[in-house]
Order: structure tokens, then C-alpha cells, then sequence
């Protein structure tokens, strides 16, 4: 590990005690303190979702994720010949998962694929296909990992499409974090993505597609 | 006028005026005497009082807002009521006088005075019952929420009612009414440049609204705006909430430190 | 009066002044408004909303050595360094130090407040490394060489035009009609190239989750994630206190953070960073390091009276709302955070005596204190800290006797009556003495900017006195 000075050094465990003592100092046990509402309490905050996938839905309208809504999986692999087919010529960069191998058999023969077992997307990539650990009916949100194919393929390209599943769909982020301690115990990055890359730093206009996807589009099947 | 059961018939009343209001603009404590005795109050002036102690308060001289608030507990804790024409002169009592006391012997008494102190259009309707004086007043008027007695106090809908009820009134909505005027106390000599700037920025907002006054239950923030229209060559006016609910008749500018005949 | 202070007012009287500025400004603010409206609207009840996120914040600090010791040890166990910093220079340091042992020749930066509070660029530049700012705001200004203008929005003083100049100049780009997609179209191809070319990513931290030990980054451009993804090592520089006890907390304070600082419902991209690449994955740093920095918030903490402070999430809602900011505008203010919760920050950590004039530029409107979605008492605070600089003797001694002069008239009524008497014949004698605006009108701070006032001939009591008094 380089020069750099680690954690067992001596003057960077001085820096750490030295704030640890402070905070101890300021924040004796004896004063009270407020203890924080329970979970259950966010009923109070948020209305609820009488249609999660309806809800799922509208927000994604609101928030222009792209939904095509297919039956089974030749549709789904239809509905992705036809998203791919405004995308411009170039590599698509799909996640190495056998979920997703009926959708791409057919792409191999008109379009170059590079799985993501192969590494990481490539600055020219036009398009990445991934799955998803859910979708968020709250907020029109998409649960990712670095386990869907790795960090990049939900940020590099200018267009990411999404397979999923209607079931995948839960309430709200409080469900799609509990999900995370659970299912995704071992990906180095998790979030939550809701809708295309956008800024509004510019006179407050909002413009889409700033440094992360332009199109974010989702295949949702069932 | 329309005095409901419990009408102020017969209630007395101790004044409580701010300093500036004292020496600068006694119009407005004069009005607000008027109107309270048309709705049936006795007016007791306890003439020891000087000043609720804010400008010491808001500056971080507390060592002289203390004195300030030591006095005015033991000139005012014998009233039932105490009203005062400025909102963040009562706001200052009921809601800081507690901090300001903080370890002191008054402080109880002065959380129990803070009770007892009402901003005059807060009296009227809801201690009072009153919401129509019987004023006339056939004027473009807008109101400004001022900043103490709408965010410390909550008091809105009262000044409304009381506005609504006047007759022949033309009450415009105020664009961006929630802005501060800029007054600020000391803010407005510390940052004179910001405070001018803020009141422009109000003034626009009344200009836009199409009214001829502005009207609100601080006579601070109406003694800035006057300054700010007359240095900015605008042909508005400023006029105290109970000077317009002195009208009966529909009266003369009433700015809120101009000049009048006395009675 | 400190240097910042006179370097405040003269800013002040030019922005003041300004009327294109002043409208530009009201323009994103009222726009901002709107959405903040449209955004309540998605909860049931906000204030409950403001109550949870305002107990969740107070329980981090309340627990905040026994949450950085477990978020450092998670962190730790996969394979990410923590590292503490006392201050500014340590926090440094140790940034300069890696990337030089790791031949660090470019980095990118997605936003980070504290890194503007240590000055971490100016650091790593001295020592021949480039950094490149990715948000587009924080890129804007850095090709400006000026300081953000707001948290948020680091760039929302200037017009497309303006923007539209800088990239011809500084980046060879002319969008002729300065399109604000096309503006952004050639930022992101800029800094796409810096993204692919950096050794080292560095990022701040909205929150760090301490039961399950990640940095939450939240954004909107997607730059961000781009810098924690594509270079191949990763640092994080954060406030201790921006640590939060459970990753389940976020499902409250992701939405507020958003409604409170553009009016969202959730940012778009609202990441968990839990380290560098695990075993299997394809991409991402091979490298993760998290520096914690003190630079005065254990000062805040250390006094019952300020620890609230540290509550602060950053979204920017009390500089939208002030009207001081919405007049003057951020750079006036002369620091890195400004508006109601810098005036309170900077005088409190850095120096009172210098900063403590933040204070005071303010008209105690509370309008910053209801829309604080973590309910610090803004107003409170700020009174507290000009109390705390009166106390600490900052100011002139005109103003001191000034105070005691007002102690004594305000003493009893029969004095205050004589002494506001000799005031207004003073007045008059001024004003009949042709004397009005000069040295010796007492009045002179008032009418620089206003019309005089009238003085009545008599006051109040006057009146009572003759014929008031039934």
C-alpha cells in the first residue's frame, strides 16, 4: 500500500482520539436526549399507495423514464429491438445474467454486445440493458447495484434499459432500502435511480441529460 | 357595529406604547385608543412604562434588554389586558421575555404577563369578539403580513376580518406579501443599503397590487416604507391598521406619524 | 470593523443597487417556490416530515462517537480506509499525500461543501495535480475563478449568454445561441474526457449511514456517480456530522433533502457507496477512502446552545427564502456557506470577531425557521451569536455607551419622557439648521436611504397628558 499514511499510523490515530475525546467531552450521557421516532412513523409522513404499479407508472411519466409494458418474453425482447432501434449504431453493453439472455439472442446478430463479465463499458457505448433489484411505485425509482452488471452500465451510456418484472414493483423507498440489507448484501455500490440525468444550473431551466444517462428506459414484463 | 355577548363594553385596558411609537409616530397609539374606546374599553396609560427592551435584545445587548423587561414586568403585571399597536413589540414580550429573564427572579411573572399582552387587532377579535368597528375607509389598501406578528404570533385572519369589515374598502392581495419590509430594527441603519433595497422590492409589490396604501399591525415597518417611498419618488402612503379603523367617515391621509388636530 | 466586514458592505451597496441582479435572482427564487409548493403537496404531513428528519439528525448527534466508530468500522472491514482530520490542513494533507503516491495527475470532483470549506482544490493544484469540478454549477464558477454562489445552485447569478461566453472562451465552444441544452451538451463532452482520464475521484457525503456503514451521495447530473465509478480510486471528505444512524432513515430524509433543496421528490440519482469494487465486480475504484472532518463542529457541539447547528443537511431552503440573499446574493457574504445558516457557521467556527457582522445582516424575519426541514431554530441562533459578539466586546464603544445611554433613559417613564423630548427638539433644530444628512444629524443613518421622518410635535404622552387622558 504506497506511502500513504493507514490507519495504524501514529499521527492519524492522535487526530482520531483527539476528535473522539472532543465529542465525548461535549456530549456527556447525562444530557437528555430525544429519542427518534420508530419507522412506523413514516405512515404519518407519506399518503398511501392504493395501486403500487398505476403509481409506478405515472411517477415514471412524471420523471420520463420510458415504460414499455409487454406480456412475456419475446415481447420483451420485441420491445428492445425497438428501443435499440433509435439508438444510434455503436456496442451495447449487457449485464451477464441468464435473465437476460432470451432478450439478446436476437441482438447478437444486428448489434456488437459486449457482456459485463467481459469488463467494464467503454466510454463509447451507446446503450446498456441490466435487470434491476426493484422498482419504486413512490417515486417512479429503479433499485440498482453494482451486482446488475457493475457501477457503470447505469451511468456511462446515454441510454439504459431496464428488464424487469411487474412483481418487482414495491411501495416506496422505505421497502426498497429494507430490501437492500437483505438481497444486496455484498454490492459495493447500491441506489436508487429516478429518472434520466438532468440539471437545472443553467438560469434554473431544466435540461435533461447532463453527465449520466439521457434516456433511462425500463421493459417492464407482467 | 356589532359588540357580541362577550363584548369589550366596560373592559380596561392598559396601553402598552412603543418607544418610537411614543416619540415618532403617536398617531398610531392614538388610533388604537380611539378605537378601543368605540368598542366600550377603559384606557389606563401606566406613564412609568418606557420601552419592551428589543433593540437591546436584537442588537446582543441583553445586559440592557434585561433591565427593559425587568421594568415593564413590575409597571405591567398588575393588568388583566394589555394591548399594544405594534406586533413585534408584543411578540418580543410573549415570546422572548422567557429568555431574556432566563435564571433571573421576574422570570415567572414575566412568562405570566406574556399572557396577558395582545397586539391591538389580536385583541379586538379574539379577545374582544370584534371584527366590525364601524369604519369607513373608500381606498385601494394592501396588507403586509409584518414578520413578528405573522410567523411569532400567528396573527393573520385577524387583521383580515378586521379589513373585510370595513366599508367601501378595496383590499388588494399583496404579491409576495410574506417578504420582510426590510425594517428589521437596527438591521435597517446597520444595512441601511439592504433595507432600502428590500423596501423597494415591497414597494414594487404594493405597486403592483394596484393599492394606494399599505396597511399593517407594525408602524415600524410603515415608517420605513414612508422613508423608502419618498426617497424613491413613489406616490404611495402608509397608513396604521387602527387609523383606518378610526375612519368612520372615510377621513384624510392618516400617514402613520403625520400630523393631526387634536381633539 | 473587521476587514470582512467592510469588504461586506461595500459588496452590499453594489448588489443592492443592482436591479438586473436583484431581478435574476427573484426569477430562480420564484421559480424555486413553485416547486417547493408542488413538492409538499406529495406528503401527507410535512411538518411531521420536518419533526422526523429534525429527531433523526439530533439522535446522530447525540450518538455521534458511537456512530463514526461503527460507520468507521464497517467501512474498515471492506477494505476502505477511514481517515480523521482535526482540520483543514490534516484533512489535506492526507488527500495531497495519496494522490501523490498514487501518481495522481488528474481529479475530478463532484460537489462537496466541505471541500470548498478546506480549500481541498487549491491544495491539490499547488501541487501540480488538476482537478476538474464536475457539477455543472461548481464547473462554471471554477472556470470563472470565483467561489460558488449557492450551495445548490452554484452558477444561478449568471445568464446563458454569460455562460454561453465562458465555454467560447475557456473551452473553444461556441453554442451560438446559447441553448441551454447545447451549453450543457459541451460541458458534458468536456468533462466526459476528464472523467475517463482521472486516477482519483473525490466526492462529499449527503449522509453517512452508520448501521450499515455507506456514503449516501445524492444528484441530479449523474456526475457523481461518474466520479465514484470510472477513476480508479475513490476519496470522501465529509463532516463528522453528517452521520446518520440507519440506512432506513434515508426513506425520510432522501425526500425532504430533495423537496427542501429543488423542490424533487427524490434526487435522480440517490446512491450507497459501501466501499471500493467487491470480489466479481466488473468496474468501479479498486481504492476507497473516507476523511472525516472536525474544523470546528466539535467546537458547535461543545456548546449546548449550538449543537442544533450541526443538524443542517445542506439543501439550501433558508438561502432561497432570506430575503438578505435574495437582495445581496452568496458572494457578498464573503464565505463558503452563506445566507441564514452561514451567518451562524462562519462566526461560530471560524473567527466571531471577524465573521460576527454575518450576524447582523439579517432583520430576524424567521422566515428561514419555517422552512428548515430539520427545525434548527435559525433566528434564535443568529441572536444568539450577536449576543455572544456584543459579549465579546467586538464593537465600538460609541455603540456601547450608545447602550448604556438607552439603559439609562429606558429606566423610568418621567426620564424617557424628558430625554424623547430633547430628542425630537434636537431633530428639529437639525432639520431647521439646514443640517439634514450631515455629520451632525443624528438621523443620517436613516436618511441616506429614506425620506426624513416628521416628528410630531408632541408624543404620545404629550397627548395623553392634554387631552387623551379621561
Amino acid at each position: 500500500m504506497g506511502t500513504v499514511k493507514t490507519v495504524a499510523s501514529p499521527a492519524v490515530n492522535a487526530a482520531r482520539e483527539n476528535i473522539l475525546t472532543r465529542i465525548a467531552k461535549a456530549n456527556p450521557d447525562s444530557r437528555t436526549r430525544p429519542v427518534s421516532a420508530g419507522s412506523d412513523a413514516l405512515d404519518a409522513i407519506f399518503p398511501a399507495i392504493p395501486n403500487q404499479r398505476q403509481r409506478f407508472l405515472d411517477e415514471c411519466a412524471g420523471n420520463l423514464t420510458e415504460v414499455f409494458v409487454t406480456t412475456d418474453a419475446a415481447h420483451s425482447a420485441d420491445a428492445l429491438a425497438l428501443i435499440l432501434s433509435t439508438v444510434p449504431a455503436g456496442e451495447v453493453y449487457v449485464q451477464h445474467d441468464p435473465a437476460l439472455q432470451p432478450l439478446i439472442s436476437v441482438l447478437k446478430e444486428w448489434r456488437t454486445v459486449k457482456l459485463s463479465s467481459e469488463g467494464a463499458p467503454a466510454e463509447s457505448i451507446q446503450a446498456t440493458v441490466t435487470l434491476a433489484h426493484g422498482f419504486v411505485a413512490q417515486t417512479g425509482s429503479i433499485l440498482m447495484s453494482s451486482a446488475c452488471g457493475g457501477r457503470g452500465a447505469s451511468i456511462v451510456p446515454p441510454c439504459h434499459i431496464v428488464y424487469g418484472r411487474g412483481e418487482q414493483i414495491v411501495a416506496d423507498i422505505a421497502a426498497a432500502l429494507a430490501r437492500v440489507a437483505d438481497a444486496i448484501p455484498d454490492a459495493s455500490y447500491v441506489g436508487l435511480i429516478t429518472g434520466s440525468s438532468r440539471t437545472a444550473d443553467i438560469e434554473k431551466i431544466l435540461v435533461q441529460g447532463a453527465h449520466g444517462p439521457r434516456r433511462l428506459v425500463v421493459i417492464l414484463e407482467g | 357595529m356589532n359588540p357580541p355577548a362577550n363584548s369589550a363594553a366596560n373592559r380596561k385596558v392598559a396601553l402598552f406604547v412603543p418607544c418610537f411609537v411614543d416619540q415618532v409616530a403617536p398617531r398610531a397609539a392614538i388610533d388604537a385608543v380611539t378605537v378601543l374606546r368605540r368598542i366600550g374599553c377603559e384606557i389606563v396609560f401606566p406613564d412609568d412604562q418606557t420601552c419592551c427592551g428589543q433593540p437591546g435584545f436584537n442588537t446582543g445587548h441583553w445586559e440592557v434588554a434585561r433591565p427593559c423587561a425587568e421594568h415593564f414586568v413590575r409597571v405591567f403585571s398588575r393588568y388583566d389586558a394589555i394591548v399594544c399597536p405594534s406586533g413585534s413589540c408584543t411578540s418580543m414580550v410573549r415570546k422572548h421575555y422567557p429568555e431574556v429573564l432566563e435564571s433571573t427572579p421576574l422570570r415567572g411573572d414575566a412568562v405570566e404577563v406574556g399572557k396577558r399582552v395582545f397586539e391591538f387587532a389580536e385583541y379586538l377579535v379574539r379577545v374582544a369578539g370584534v371584527t366590525d368597528v364601524g369604519a369607513r375607509f373608500p381606498h385601494a389598501v394592501t396588507y403586509h403580513p409584518s414578520c413578528h406578528a405573522t410567523r411569532e404570533l400567528g396573527i393573520y385572519d385577524e387583521p383580515m376580518q378586521l379589513l373585510r369589515a370595513v366599508r367601501d374598502i378595496d383590499l388588494r392581495p399583496l404579491p409576495n406579501e410574506g417578504e420582510c419590509c426590510g425594517f428589521g430594527g437596527m438591521f435597517s441603519t446597520k444595512f441601511g443599503m439592504i433595507s432600502a433595497a428590500m423596501g423597494d422590492t415591497k414597494a414594487g409589490n404594493i405597486e403592483q397590487a394596484g393599492a394606494e396604501y399599505v396597511t399593517t399591525v407594525d408602524p415600524s415597518c410603515l415608517m420605513h416604507l414612508e422613508g423608502v417611498f419618498g426617497a424613491t419618488g413613489r406616490k404611495l402612503k402608509t397608513i396604521y391598521l387602527a387609523s383606518i379603523l378610526a375612519n368612520t367617515d372615510g377621513g384624510a391621509d392618516r400617514g402613520v406619524n403625520s400630523p393631526r388636530r387634536a381633539k | 470593523m473587521s476587514a470582512a466586514a467592510q469588504e461586506f458592505l461595500v459588496n452590499a451597496i453594489a448588489k443592492s443597487s443592482d436591479l438586473e441582479h436583484r431581478a435574476l435572482i427573484q426569477r430562480g427564487m420564484l421559480s424555486y417556490d413553485a416547486a417547493v409548493v408542488k413538492g409538499k403537496l406529495r406528503f401527507s404531513d410535512w411538518e411531521a416530515a420536518r419533526d422526523r428528519c429534525a429527531a433523526v439528525k439530533a439522535e446522530g448527534i447525540a450518538n455521534l462517537g458511537r456512530l463514526l466508530i461503527e460507520f468507521e468500522r464497517r467501512i474498515t472491514q471492506r477494505g476502505g480506509h477511514v481517515h480523521w482530520a482535526e482540520n483543514a490542513g490534516q484533512a489535506n494533507e492526507y488527500v495531497v499525500e495519496l494522490a501523490r503516491a498514487r501518481n495522481v495527475k488528474t481529479v475530478v470532483k463532484s460537489k462537496s461543501m466541505v471541500t470548498e470549506e478546506i480549500h481541498l482544490g487549491a491544495a491539490l493544484e499547488k501541487n501540480g495535480i488538476t482537478v476538474w469540478e464536475t457539477d455543472l454549477g461548481e464547473f462554471i464558477v471554477q472556470l470563472r475563478r470565483e467561489p460558488p454562489y449557492h450551495i445548490v445552485t452554484p452558477a444561478m447569478h449568471l445568464s446563458r449568454r454569460q455562460i454561453a461566453d465562458l465555454f467560447r472562451d475557456k473551452l473553444g465552444e461556441d453554442v451560438k445561441d446559447a441553448d441551454p441544452g447545447r451549453l450543457v451538451a459541451a460541458a458534458r463532452v468536456a468533462l466526459r474526457r476528464a472523467f475517463f482520464a482521472a486516477e482519483m475521484g473525490i466526492s462529499g457525503a449527503n449522509f453517512l449511514v452508520a448501521d450499515s456503514g455507506m456514503v449516501a451521495i445524492s444528484t441530479n447530473e449523474g456526475n457523481g456517480r461518474l466520479t465514484t465509478t470510472i477513476p480508479r480510486i475513490h476519496v470522501v471528505v465529509a463532516g463528522i456530522e453528517k452521520v446518520i444512524p440507519r440506512m432506513s432513515d434515508l426513506a425520510a430524509l432522501w425526500p425532504v433533502l430533495a423537496t427542501s433543496g429543488t423542490g424533487q421528490p427524490i434526487t435522480t440519482y440517490s446512491t450507497l457507496i459501501r466501499g471500493p469494487r467487491s470480489a466479481g465486480e466488473n468496474d468501479g475504484p479498486e481504492e476507497f477512502h473516507v476523511v472525516l472532518v472536525d474544523n470546528g463542529r466539535t467546537e458547535l457541539l461543545a456548546n449546548p446552545e449550538t449543537e442544533e447547528v450541526l443538524k443542517c443537511i445542506r439543501c439550501g431552503a433558508c438561502l432561497n427564502i432570506c430575503p438578505i440573499f435574495r437582495h445581496v446574493g452568496g458572494h457578498t457574504y464573503g464565505t463558503i456557506y452563506p445566507g441564514p445558516i452561514g451567518s451562524i457557521y462562519t462566526p461560530r467556527t471560524k473567527d466571531l470577531s471577524e465573521w460576527g457582522h454575518l450576524s447582523y445582516a439579517c432583520s430576524i424575519c424567521t422566515a428561514c425557521k419555517g422552512v428548515c426541514p430539520v427545525k434548527i431554530d435559525l433566528p434564535k441562533q443568529l441572536l444568539l451569536t450577536r449576543r455572544d459578539f456584543i459579549s465579546g466586546r467586538n464593537v465600538k464603544a460609541a455603540e456601547r455607551a450608545g447602550f448604556a445611554a438607552f439603559r439609562w433613559v429606558t429606566a423610568s417613564g418621567g426620564r424617557f419622557q424628558l430625554m424623547g423630548w430633547l430628542g425630537r427638539k434636537a431633530v428639529a433644530a437639525v432639520n431647521a439648521f439646514g443640517l439634514s444628512g450631515t455629520a451632525l444629524d443624528p438621523m443620517r443613518a436613516w436618511t441616506k436611504y429614506r425620506s426624513p421622518m416628521k416628528f410630531p410635535k408632541k408624543s404620545f404622552r404629550g397627548w395623553w397628558r392634554d387631552n387623551g387622558n379621561r
